[in-house]
């Protein structure tokens, strides 16, 4: 690994005006899960590192009844696991978490850090898309509140400039009715990146009609996406095996899935139908239940 | 930050920034200059002549190089020497007390928990985490805190008797 600058504000601002200074040449840091592997490979060699982990106001996570759940970008994976403010309105991301990686990777990688990686083969940011989840970004000029979709541009780019920080991810309150479920399939170990994740949310109208379907797809795509053909399918539907299995073959068919160690385009595409049938099922058992 | 940073000119003509770091390592107080890419691990072993943690994967994937910091596993052949800069670190040699071993060393001991010994470092440490998080963890719970440490000798049952053992089950 290149050596390189370390640099530790305290504040947002601060942090960006350090970005700003090095016009590119310098990444911001917080647990190093991703900077630390792409660094020693060569992938990135930054000039400097601006550790922002001293920066208060990006730690922890509140619940806020009208904005929903503000999670602090520097929250770690095993933070929002066992957060009991988190999962008391979302249990969602309990289940998620316990399964990334493994609990070193938990302890240091934060919420923040993994969606400005760009890295596509993830499982919170499909979580996040189907809860309608927007992210706040700081930079120089001052913040924005962007809706989490415009985030991902392609394999590890994002839409954060090279002075911005991600600061926030806001995750607002479900509607009553609603029901969330993510499968996470990986092919070789369970410690192992994800093959495919899908997540699925439902919100119930008044006649049990889907009211509000949000079906995201992870890994099958160079950023995570809205399989927005399956959502159209069972927009307006009442639940059931036909409508479900359209939307399933729909989403298999949307995504664009490549051939690597972790399974054929074939066997990927077979997994999301398999996986959007499942996840759909266990989120309208929860929505039911949720009455 | 400006007070830590000190310059200091190296063999070639280029300047290299060397960081001042405070770490209590095992209950002692250490005071270190690193560079700023220099990893935990490199720095706990070579600096200090701690080296029961090993390099393995060098990705966060293999639980080799295992180290506590602040009570928790991490990577340390990931994880910045800098960046632990006024942490708290464990360290295998840090388990025992005086020339009592703990007692998931001497659990790891009667099980036979080990052939090569080149993962039981990060194993020792990882179970330690959990039992200050669980002291009653369930076969479940500790099958999941340890799956990201890998035993290729494949001694995984004794691990896991060694375990519950050092649990009191």
């Amino acid at each position: 690994m290149r050596d390189f600058e370390y640099l530790e504000p305290t504040t947002v601002a601060e942090a960006c005006d350090l970005l700003k200074r090095y016009g590119g040449e310098a990444r911001p840091y917080a647990g190093g899960a991703y900077l630390s592997i792409v660094m020693r490979q060569g992938l990135l060699q930054p000039k400097a590192l601006v550790n922002i982990k001293k920066i208060g106001e990006l730690h922890g996570i509140r619940c806020d009844a009208k904005d929903g759940l503000i999670i602090g970008a520097l929250t770690t994976h095993r933070e929002l696991e066992t957060s009991k403010v988190a999962n008391e309105k979302f249990p969602i991301f309990a289940h998620v978490e316990r399964d990334v990686a493994n609990i070193r990777v938990r302890n240091v990688g934060t919420v923040g850090g993994n969606l400005a990686s760009g890295e596509p083969l993830t499982d919170l940011a499909q979580v996040f898309m189907t809860l309608d989840a927007r992210v706040a970004i700081a930079g120089p000029a001052g913040s924005r509140v962007i809706p989490i979709e415009e985030l991902f541009l392609d394999f590890y780019h994002t839409s954060l400039g090279d002075d911005e920080i991600l600061t926030h991810v806001i995750v607002p309150p479900l509607p009553p009715r609603s029901g969330v479920e993510y499968i996470r399939f990986s092919s070789s170990s369970v410690v192992d990146k994800p093959c495919v994740g899908v997540c699925i949310r439902l919100t119930l109208g008044t006649d049990d009609a889907l009211n509000a379907v949000r079906v995201a797809l992870g890994c099958v795509a160079p950023t995570p996406l809205r399989a927005r053909k399956a959502e159209e399918i069972l927009s307006g539907q009442r639940f059931g095996a036909g409508v479900i299995e359209q939307a399933a073959s729909a989403a298999a068919e949307e995504c664009s899935p490549t051939s690597d160690l972790r399974g054929s385009e074939r066997f990927k595409r077979g997994i999301v139908r398999v996986l959007v049938r499942r996840a759909a099922e266990t989120a309208y058992e929860r929505a039911i239940e949720r009455r | 930050m400006a007070n830590s940073v000190r310059l200091s000119l190296s063999k070639g003509s280029d300047i290299k920034m060397k960081k001042h770091i405070r770490l209590r390592v095992n209950g002692l107080e250490r005071e270190l200059e690193v560079s700023a890419r220099a990893t935990l691990l490199d720095t706990v072993r070579d600096q200090l002549g701690l080296t029961a943690a090993k390099l393995g994967c060098e990705m966060q994937v293999c639980g080799a190089c295992t180290l506590l910091v602040d009570g928790k596993p991490v990577s340390a052949c990931s994880y910045l020497a800098v960046d632990a800069d006024g942490a708290e670190i464990l360290t295998t040699e840090g388990l025992a007390d005086g020339d009592k071993l703990h007692p998931l060393q001497e659990a790891f001991m009667d099980w036979g928990a080990l052939q090569c010994g080149y993962c039981t470092s990060g194993f020792l440490l990882t179970a330690k985490a959990l039992l200050d998080e669980n002291p009653r963890p369930s076969d479940e719970q500790i099958r999941d805190y340890l799956a990201g440490n890998f035993c290729r000798c494949g001694c995984y049952g004794e691990i896991m008797q060694a375990v519950k053992k050092a649990a009191g089950f």
